[in-house]
């Protein structure tokens, strides 16, 4: 029996500052799963015109489901909120597409037609739980070769990224690195993070304090200055910690909803989605995952790249996004990358990053009335990419 | 411990910058924050650049589940005039401070807030409380202090008289009662009461919505309804003559300066304060009162004389007697452990009333809303009873509560060897009798009513191994009890002690004086219960019988008296045995130097290690007040113990082992 599926709107979405992993870090003394709820009572009060008790799931990503990012998170996240207990939740991890996916599977249930609204999100507090902590790798990675060894060292796989496309150098990282600190400055500057950033009072040892701005923002960052920089990965190596992603704590969360659900609720959504694709690549090579994901989520909608009016594209490694820029086509400079600067100025907190992806492409739709499509795409690690096409309805 | 700070963070907001101060001491929750001298040092410095700041408003909180606990009692014991009054000027000073900033402020109470801690929050504009906060509180009173930091000034401003009254004065005398974060807020003492999801941001908001606003109440300017709190004052007055007798001095002051409020300026309010504080701090009560307190809250939960080693698990319990104890412990032993209870008695419907007595009170959890039906009706089905012996054999713990005749107990504890598992634990709950002597384990003497009082003493003899000593100590804080380990003696510590007061009185009747007078010679020291009543309650046959018990062992201290002989045999008569009647105040001092010259005889024994052992057994098992520290402190106090002993009670036996 044949079947329609239903359209699936973003209707809002928000995240907590994002913090230096550590314990000299904004969050260092605060929980992830407190963060998850910050986050998803602030998208409840922003949204009073959705009941609580028509979110028909919590879809939480994490990459290390365990302590304060244990317990099946999205229902944690959800009694903890004070979302009614009726509402179901569950945990994804798909590492840094965590949150991503959470939007991805919660439009699976929303177009399915098991769900009329979704919260989806993703945190990942980086300084409790750092990359590869307890995590039992199999031998036979290295016994059969399944993977290049360096494929479990993110910083190792961007290395591997310049050396496999030689044209990608590191002054072309350092000079990315700079502009995304300067446009994130100017985004900070002229209120945009203000739509989709939530202070937060957390607990340090010097009292508490209000967490309201990111913490790796430097928008001061020269070329000279980052020419100095240790790169940690490699002696001799391109990649430092000017132009890369910091380690992150952060938290994010959305409203998705059914289109039909948004109009009975007078909704105001700010963007459709189009479609979405995941894809795999060599595991040492996870940076060039979403060339695949971008390529073939255009070619099923009849696409091209011009089509496309904006992207927002995670930026662990500045090196990842150039070369990105090179499979794709797209210049580096394009005004429709990345318009208010990315992950390198604003941190990465792995499963949240996906959300704030997507907060800033809505805002960026809704700077430019103009615009049709928008991409949010990231590499994950293990060698995958992710990418999901969105239609402006503010247009 | 770390010493309290407080941290000053600049927050950004719409209004202008918000000064956001943290009053944290770098523990977690279990140590709560408490205002020391190094404290109000670091509060002067926040102060300085509150004052010194352009600042929008400032946002008074504490570290997570914790406001602040109040004022730092460790300071309290022997502090002379000068320093009491000086701490309390200290804070007054500061806390005006606080309250004369040109600038809105909040006090956010995220958790417990105490004493001090209620004081700085009223000094600040306005409050807002976290729904989560269950201790809201001025346990001064029950302290033998009061508020002195702007307590009785500023509580009666804001809240309706009854309240204040309520609140500075009678919930400290009932076991220190405190408010939830609702009754706090209904009864005005918090202006909003707040989510704790996000508590700390909503108030921030709060704060803001209230700059906007503009408007800053001013907790001096509220009038205060002269007359109702006159009458107010007037019936807790009286409620508290019914109580103390006049014998505690702290709730009477504290009522005093209450009144004063309605007249004074704060300025001659606080002088008012630091007067009384600097006679009643030092002063004999509140000391005895500091003392107590850190044997109950501190000594006797480290758990003194209570050896080292894992206790048994228990997993089930047989209750040895279904008689008016036995089922109270019964239904204690269920409600906190939840393991399966076996009861017996030789009578069918004895145990029959007692298993229904304690579905009749699983019942009333129900009915309170404590617990569901489903609960209910597991740990209904948890319990059994029996006529012989049927399910003893597989209990971890066994404790004997039959009647208190050293035969029966031997018979009882003969039968259970043979029954009971080789490492189960046999105790009981004698009153008197030598736990050695009838072959039990252990002995956990809980005292009546079980549910009401927090004793219970663990008796331990020659042949106790430390394991079952252990499992005593751990079955009784499990119980949410409070243990006492003691040498296995007629009458343990408070029978004995109880018994020696109760000859005493015996003494005084038998020489002409009235029992209206023997109760009043004790209720004037302060003791909840006139002996008269306590007499009828414990039951005199019962209380003859411990009588015969110390008798037997120390024949000329505790003489027969056919006086209370009567009374357990039902007659009335005093048996006279001779005309000396002694006023109330000889007879009072008769009985302290009974009290002073057995305790003085226990601790020689080695019967508990140290005097304060003493006490905590007298506070927790026989309602002893505070502010006598329980008896040894208010004997070495007096002269009393020196004269009775030799030297201070305190001074004895601190080095011999328990």
């Amino acid at each position: 029996m044949a079947r329609e599926l239903r359209e699936v709107v973003y209707v809002d979405g928000v995240r907590t500052a994002f913090g230096k992993a550590g314990p000299k870090g904004l969050f260092w003394r605060t929980r992830a799963d407190d963060m998850a709820v910050k986050v998803v009572r602030e998208l409840l009060r922003r949204n009073p015109e959705i009941p609580p008790e028509r979110i028909g799931d919590v879809v939480m990503a994490a990459t290390a489901q365990v302590g304060d990012q244990g317990l099946t998170l999205g229902r944690d996240v959800g009694l903890l909120a004070g979302i009614p207990q009726t509402v179901p939740g569950f945990a994804v991890d798909r590492m840094c597409a965590g949150a991503l996916t959470a939007v991805t599977a919660g439009a699976g249930e929303i177009a399915m037609g098991a769900a009329d609204v979704v919260v989806a999100g993703g945190v990942e507090h980086m300084g409790h739980h750092p990359m590869g902590e307890d995590v039992d790798f199999n031998p036979r990675f290295v016994a059969e070769r399944l993977v290049d060894t360096s494929a479990v060292t993110m910083g190792a796989t961007a290395e591997n990224l310049h050396d496999r496309f030689p044209q990608l150098t590191k002054e072309g990282a350092d000079r990315f690195a700079v502009r995304s600190q300067q446009k994130a400055a100017a985004a900070w500057k002229n209120g945009v993070m203000r739509d989709t950033v939530v202070p937060m009072s957390v607990f340090t040892d010097d009292g508490w304090r209000v967490a309201d701005r990111d913490e790796f923002l430097r928008p001061d960052t020269t070329m000279d200055a980052l020419a100095t920089l240790r790169t940690p990965f490699r002696p001799g190596g391109r990649v430092t910690a000017g132009n890369s992603a910091g380690l992150t704590d952060g938290a994010t969360a959305c409203f998705l909803a059914a289109e039909e659900t948004a109009e009975e609720l007078g909704l105001e959504p700010r963007m459709r989605l189009v479609g979405y694709a995941f894809a795999g690549v060599e595991p040492e090579l996870m940076g060039i995952g979403p060339i695949p994901a971008t390529q073939r989520l255009l070619e099923r909608h009849g696409l091209t790249i011009d089509d496309v009016d904006l992207f927002e594209l995670n930026e662990p490694f500045a090196v990842q996004v150039l070369t990105w820029c090179d499979g794709v086509g797209v210049d580096p400079d394009d005004e429709r990358l990345n318009p208010y600067g990315g992950a390198i100025a604003f941190g990465h907190p792995l499963a949240a990053t996906g959300v704030r992806l997507m907060a800033q492409l809505a805002h960026g739709f809704r700077d430019r009335p103009g615009a049709r499509y928008g991409l949010t795409a990231l590499c994950v690690g293990m060698g995958m990419g992710a990418a999901v096409l969105w239609e402006n309805l503010r247009g | 411990m770390a010493d309290t700070r407080f941290s000053l963070q600049r927050v950004e907001s719409e209004a202008g910058p918000l000064a956001l101060v943290t009053i944290d001491n770098g523990a977690d929750h279990t140590k709560p924050t408490f205002f020391g001298r190094a404290a109000l040092e670091s509060a002067e410095r926040a102060i300085e650049e509150l004052e010194s700041g352009e600042w929008a408003g400032m946002v008074l909180t504490g570290k997570p589940f914790v406001f602040a606990a109040g004022a730092d009692i460790g300071e309290f014991p022997d502090v002379t005039p000068e320093a009491a009054r000086e701490g309390s000027r200290a804070g007054h000073e500061l806390f005006l401070r606080i309250h004369r900033l040109p600038f809105p402020t909040l006090a956010a109470i995220n958790g417990a807030c105490l004493g001090g801690g209620v004081e700085i929050a009223l000094h600040c504009d306005f409050r807002t409380i976290s729904s989560a906060v269950r201790h809201f509180a001025c346990p001064e009173v029950f302290l033998g202090l009061f508020p002195a930091w702007g307590g009785t000034q500023l509580v009666p401003r804001l809240v309706d008289p009854d309240e204040a009254v309520k609140f500075v004065v009678e919930n400290p005398l009932r076991q220190n009662r405190m408010l939830d974060a609702r009754k706090a807020h209904a009864a005005g003492f918090a202006d909003a009461l707040l989510e704790p999801a996000e508590f700390l941001d909503d108030s921030i908001a709060f704060l803001l919505e209230r700059i906007r606003t503009g408007a800053r109440p001013r907790i001096e300017e509220r009038p205060i309804d002269a007359e109702a709190l006159a009458e107010a004052i007037r019936k807790a007055r009286s409620r508290v003559d019914g109580q103390v007798h006049g014998a505690a001095p702290a709730p009477y002051v504290a009522l005093d300066l209450m009144a004063g409020a309605a007249t004074w300026s704060l300025e001659d309010g606080y002088r008012a304060e630091e007067d009384a504080v600097a006679e009643l701090l030092p002063g004999p009560q509140a000391q005895a009162s500091i003392y107590a307190f850190d044997l109950v809250e501190r000594r006797a939960k480290r758990g003194v004389g209570v050896p080292d080693v894992a206790p048994l698990k228990v997993e089930k319990v047989g209750i040895v007697g279904a008689g008016l104890m036995a089922s109270q412990i019964a239904a204690l032993a269920l409600r906190r452990l939840e393991v399966p209870i076996v009861l017996r008695d030789l009578q069918e419907d004895v145990v029959e009333h007692a298993l229904e007595s304690i579905r009749g009170e699983l019942a009333g959890e129900v009915a309170k809303g404590r617990y569901d039906e489903g609960k209910a009706r597991f740990l209904g089905s948890l319990v059994a009873g029996t006529t012989g012996w049927d399910g003893f054999d597989d209990c971890d713990l066994v404790l004997e509560a039959v009647v208190e005749r050293m035969d029966v107990k031997q018979q009882v504890f003969g039968e259970l060897r043979e029954r009971a598992r080789p490492n189960a634990i046999l105790a009981t709950n004698t009153s008197s009798l030598s736990v050695a002597e009838m072959g039990a384990d252990v002995g956990m003497h809980f005292f009546n009513p079980v549910a009401m009082m927090p004793l219970v003493e663990l008796i331990r003899h020659d042949a106790t191994d430390d394991v079952a000593l252990a499992t005593a100590w751990d079955v009784t804080k499990r119980l949410r009890k409070t243990g006492v380990v003691v040498r296995d003696a007629p009458g343990f510590v408070v029978n004995r002690v109880l018994a020696r007061m109760t000859s005493a009185l015996m003494d005084a009747l038998e020489h002409g004086n009235t029992v209206e007078e023997t109760d009043d010679a004790i209720l004037r020291l302060g003791l909840p219960m006139a002996p008269s009543v306590l007499l009828q309650m414990v039951g005199p046959r019962v209380a003859y019988h411990t009588l015969e018990t110390m008798h037997e062992a120390y024949p000329d201290r505790f003489p027969l008296s056919r006086t209370l002989r009567n009374y357990a045999e039902g007659r009335e008569e005093v048996v006279s045995v001779g005309d000396a009647r002694r006023s109330v105040d000889e007879i009072t001092e008769c009985v302290l130097e009974a009290m002073a010259d057995e305790i003085r005889h226990l601790l020689d024994e080695g019967v508990v290690a140290e005097a304060a052992d003493v006490d905590t057994c007298l506070l927790l098992g026989a309602g002893f007040p505070f502010f006598r520290g329980g008896i040894t402190k208010h004997l070495d106090q007096t002269g009393i113990s020196e004269r009775v002993a030799g030297r201070p009670l305190a001074e004895i036996g601190a080095a011999a082992p328990a």
